[in-house]
């Protein structure tokens, strides 16, 4: 009998994969975000109900997993009505047909900092409503760095000053050489490299590639004099460099919002600084934007839009999210609100100079043959000229733009 | 009656109820399955049933009750997902290719687009006693009024009879009354789906307050397979998935179709890939095999020493060597990346006090091989440890007697008695893990990335790159993932670990038939 038993728990198992649960259900709003803001969203989920007596359901998911699961589950029918997620993730889920835009953003985007609708735009149509914005900047030690720099040159005659590797003290450091192309970002633009350039429609046109543009080069330039210069060891990663920035040993170091909570949890007397200028012209982060978007599998497109203006469009709904994640609001009326804090004030001037990170599938190849070229001119194997131009024609041809 | 057959009877009836019961709940789901035309679950569920019925049924299938429990999980871990993936190596799914080509013609036929200055309408829903609906409009440019009891919009006027007002407002429209904002709300469901007509316009619903007059973006048109836009005029055919122009313009997103061998051609005619792809080969095998041997060789020597009876402690120094297998590889994976970092790692900074130099880890190809093979040896000795030391058990004690007896020195005792004894067991787990480590994506992928980048060779693969990563980085590190391509690459690789396996398994064979008298 116990055989037969297995028999049929088997089948059963089968039959019942059938089943779907999440499903974006006529008349009932279904919303998948992360842990950290479930939360909130769960409680105005049921304010939204009490007021129309459409119920809503917040389902938790891993943050990364949100986009993986989406591409699945929305073409089969099984996907939710509202997502949260970065910019980033537009590019790809707009060429799987899976994104409808928010026409009412195009009316309140006055209500946003600019770049964060920018960053949410595809073509001439808004994809997200953003609700916070991040970029990097300089992070620095108040006991070892009194007054921070405000040009590069003299960020190098502070890190010179206060570098000695015998006495394990840094004056500033990067973890750029791990290789890590996104915070090698500003020094490309510093002299107006940059990554996709723009077509005729203001689209990022991913056969415009700009990494062995001259300014990007010129870039490469400082980063290897960093290592030359032993300013910054070639071998320093992220831990390594917050983890001896926490020890107090170190002044300065390039990095997010991120690594503040450890900052503070250590103690260190930290201060936040905009981005230095390179010979008068500014150096210019990635900026990161997260926000709400509508899936275009979605049986509830009208309510969720609805339920993005009336309940998340709102002061005190951002400031709930700044609450339970302290980075920046991208709604401008919240983050007037909070913009008295000193912290929010400078991660708002390094956003400010910040170009959103690039949104096309295309940036995959990138990321891969930029990280490879940093590596390489790193370890001194090529210099900064040849291995970003074998970088920028590596993308080229795996992007097929040859 | 005598016990056996009453025995044989209430099993017989407990067969008949459950197997009854089964088909009475599949035939159900079946219905559902055929209602809702999901045509492959409902032949899966079909088969499946039938096949329980005739297993349990069928004298001659008597034997297929003991070995249907374990093929059924065989067939859908096994046999499925392996199915499924050679499958996909022939489609072009991936991204910009995710959905159904009907998915995708509904997706452009539902586009709708407001043109420039597009006509306005604020609105007032009502519903009468049965449900129905009706939609009084107003235009927001001349305030023409417009009432909508089916899907045309008639123009209406102020005075209209069936109109009754409150004050200024309109409450009830004949048997229909006014629906509150809460309401509306609830029925945006359906609004959003309601089209409009007034003569060649149609006006829909822009938000909770507005409909607005669209016009349709696409049409599809089925006898001759294409897309037309409706603005310019120009024709999209589907090529390989994607609708394209005559001039060569794309359409997104595309649909999921069948590409035939296109991708093997991709991996085959690309230089990118063929390029470098005998020199991962080539590391892929000498990291599988150099990993076998110096796992098997360390593992080998300690399980000989913990097994001498004379050593005291065994048990304490066989907890503590097992100890590695018992942490989770990610971790030991990430902590040695930090003991071995170049500049700041503990292994570099003794080498550097004692003897004064510092080894480039992961900055050198050579090097980075070196320390993947040092982790790797980590990781996997104590599994060839516990291996061994049960193969060691399984020897015949005499045959060391009457060697010793025979002037036989510990050297020889171990080239000549336990190797090729312990081999016998040991060696199809050798395999085993010559597979695993061929496939071993943890270790290089969490270590070293596949770096350090060969210098000026422009392509993904790095210096220590295998198979497996070298795929994972085509497939994803082009323009979004590219599952076809990339299942037909690891297809590529279980030929080449089939093949390899296959030759092992000969080879381990022919050693067992040589030492078959023992």
């Amino acid at each position: 009998m116990k055989r037969y038993l297995v028999v049929l728990v088997g089948l059963g198992v089968l039959f019942g994969l059938g089943g779907a649960v999440w499903a974006s259900k006529p008349g009932v709003l279904t919303i998948w975000a992360d842990d950290t803001r479930a939360p909130i969203l769960a409680e105005l989920g049921e304010r939204f109900s009490a007021e129309y007596g459409i119920p809503v359901e917040v389902h938790e998911l891993p943050f990364g997993d949100i986009r993986d699961k989406l591409v699945i589950a929305a073409p089969a029918g099984e996907g939710p009505d509202i997502i949260i997620g970065p910019h980033d993730w537009i590019g790809e889920l707009i060429a799987d047909g899976l994104l409808e835009p928010i026409p009412f953003l195009e009316e309140k985007k006055d209500q946003f900092v600019p770049v964060s609708i920018e960053a949410f735009t595809w073509g001439e149509k808004i994809y997200g409503l953003p609700y916070l914005t991040e970029a990097i900047g300089i992070i620095y030690n108040k006991d070892l760095v009194p007054q921070p720099p405000r040009t590069y040159t003299e960020l190098i005659a502070i890190a010179s000053a206060l570098t000695d590797p015998e006495a394990g003290r840094y004056g500033f450091l990067t973890h750029v050489p791990q290789p890590d192309p996104y915070h090698s970002f500003p020094f490309l633009t510093a002299f107006g490299g940059y990554i996709f350039g723009l077509d005729e429609e203001g689209v990022l046109d991913p056969c415009d590639i700009g990494l062995d543009s001259e300014g990007a080069i010129m870039g490469a330039h400082l980063i290897l004099e960093l290592i030359t210069s032993g300013l910054v060891p070639a071998g320093t990663d992220y831990g390594v460099m917050t983890g001896l920035f926490n020890e107090g040993v170190v002044g300065m170091i390039l990095t997010g919002p991120w690594a503040v909570a450890d900052i503070r949890a250590a103690g260190i007397p930290y201060g936040i600084a905009v981005l230095p200028t390179v010979a008068g012209r500014p150096m210019r982060p990635f900026l990161g934007v997260h926000g709400f978007m509508v899936s275009a599998f979605s049986a509830n497109k009208a309510l969720a839009m609805l339920f993005l203006e009336e309940f998340i469009a709102t002061r005190d709904t951002m400031l709930a999210l700044y609450e339970a994640d302290p980075r920046n609001p991208a709604f401008l009326p919240a983050l007037e609100v909070v913009s008295a804090e000193p912290d929010v004030a400078a991660w708002a001037a390094n956003a400010a100079l910040g170009i959103p990170m690039p949104a096309i599938p295309e940036m995959a190849a990138v990321w891969a043959a930029w990280g490879d070229a940093i590596k390489l001119i790193v370890t001194q194997e090529m210099t900064p000229e040849d291995a970003l131009r074998a970088a920028a024609d590596h993308i080229r041809e795996l992007i097929g733009c040859k | 009656m005598p016990a056996p057959t009453c025995i044989v009877m209430i099993a017989r009836l407990g067969k008949i109820i459950v197997l009854g019961t089964t088909d009475a709940i599949g035939v159900w789901a079946a219905v559902g399955l055929f209602s809702s035309r999901s045509w492959a679950p409902l032949t899966c569920l079909l088969a499946g049933l039938g096949v329980l019925n005739f297993v349990l049924l069928s004298k001659r299938a008597y034997p297929l009750r003991y070995i249907l429990p374990g093929l059924i999980p065989f067939a859908l871990m096994v046999a499925y997902p392996i199915i499924y993936n050679m499958s996909i190596a022939f489609t072009n799914y991936g991204t910009g290719n995710r959905l159904t080509k009907d998915q995708v013609i509904a997706h452009f036929e539902n586009m709708y687009y407001l043109p420039e200055g597009s006509e306005r309408f604020a609105y007032q829903a009502f519903r009468d006693a049965d449900g129905n609906l009706a939609l009084l409009l107003v235009s927001k440019d001349g305030g023409e009024l417009y009432l909508a009891l089916d899907e045309v919009l008639r123009p209406v006027d102020a005075g209209d009879p069936r109109f009754v007002y409150e004050g200024e407002e309109i409450v009830r429209i004949d048997g229909y009354h006014q629906l509150s904002r809460r309401e509306v709300v609830r029925l945006l469901g359906k609004l959003q789906g309601v089209s409009l007509r007034r003569g060649e316009d149609t006006i829909r619903l822009v938000s909770l307050n507005e409909f607005a007059v669209y016009r349709r973006s696409y049409r599809y048109d089925q006898e001759r397979d294409v897309l037309v836009d409706l603005r310019t005029g120009v024709e999209y055919t589907p090529v390989q998935g994607t609708f394209t122009s005559p001039t060569g313009e794309t359409l997104q997103p595309g649909f999921v179709t069948w590409v035939g061998f296109q991708n093997f051609f991709d991996i085959i005619t690309n230089p990118r890939v063929t390029g470098p792809f005998f020199r991962v080969f080539r590391w892929t095998f000498l990291w599988a095999l150099l990993s076998v041997v110096s796992t098997f060789a360390l593992g080998l020597g300690l399980a000989i020493l913990l097994n001498d009876p004379y050593l005291e402690l065994r048990h304490v120094y066989r907890t503590i060597l097992i100890l590695p297998y018992a942490i989770p590889g990610f971790i030991s994976i990430m902590v040695w990346a930090g003991l071995l970092n170049v500049d700041f790692g503990v292994v570099n900074r003794i080498l550097r006090s004692l003897v004064g130099v510092t080894i480039p880890w992961f900055h050198d190809g050579f090097w980075a091989k070196v320390g993947l093979l040092l982790v790797n040896l980590w990781l996997g000795y104590p599994y060839m440890m516990i291996v061994s030391l049960g193969a060691l058990q399984s020897i015949p004690q005499e045959l060391y007697e009457a060697a010793r007896v025979d002037g036989a020195n510990r050297w020889q005792r171990f080239w000549k008695i336990t190797l090729p004894l312990l081999l016998i067991s040991v060696a199809p787990l050798l395999v085993g893990s010559f597979a695993f480590n061929f496939n071993n994506f943890n270790v290089i992928y969490l270590l070293t990335g596949g770096g350090p980048p060969i210098p000026g060779a422009q392509t993904l693969a790095g210096q220590t790159d295998i198979l497996i990563s070298y795929t994972y980085k085509l497939a994803f590190g082009g323009a979004g993932a590219q599952y076809g391509f990339a299942s037909a690459i690891s297809l590529i690789i279980f030929l080449i670990i089939g093949t390899i396996s296959a030759l092992n398994f000969r080879f381990t064979r022919r050693l067992e038939q040589m030492s078959g008298g023992l």
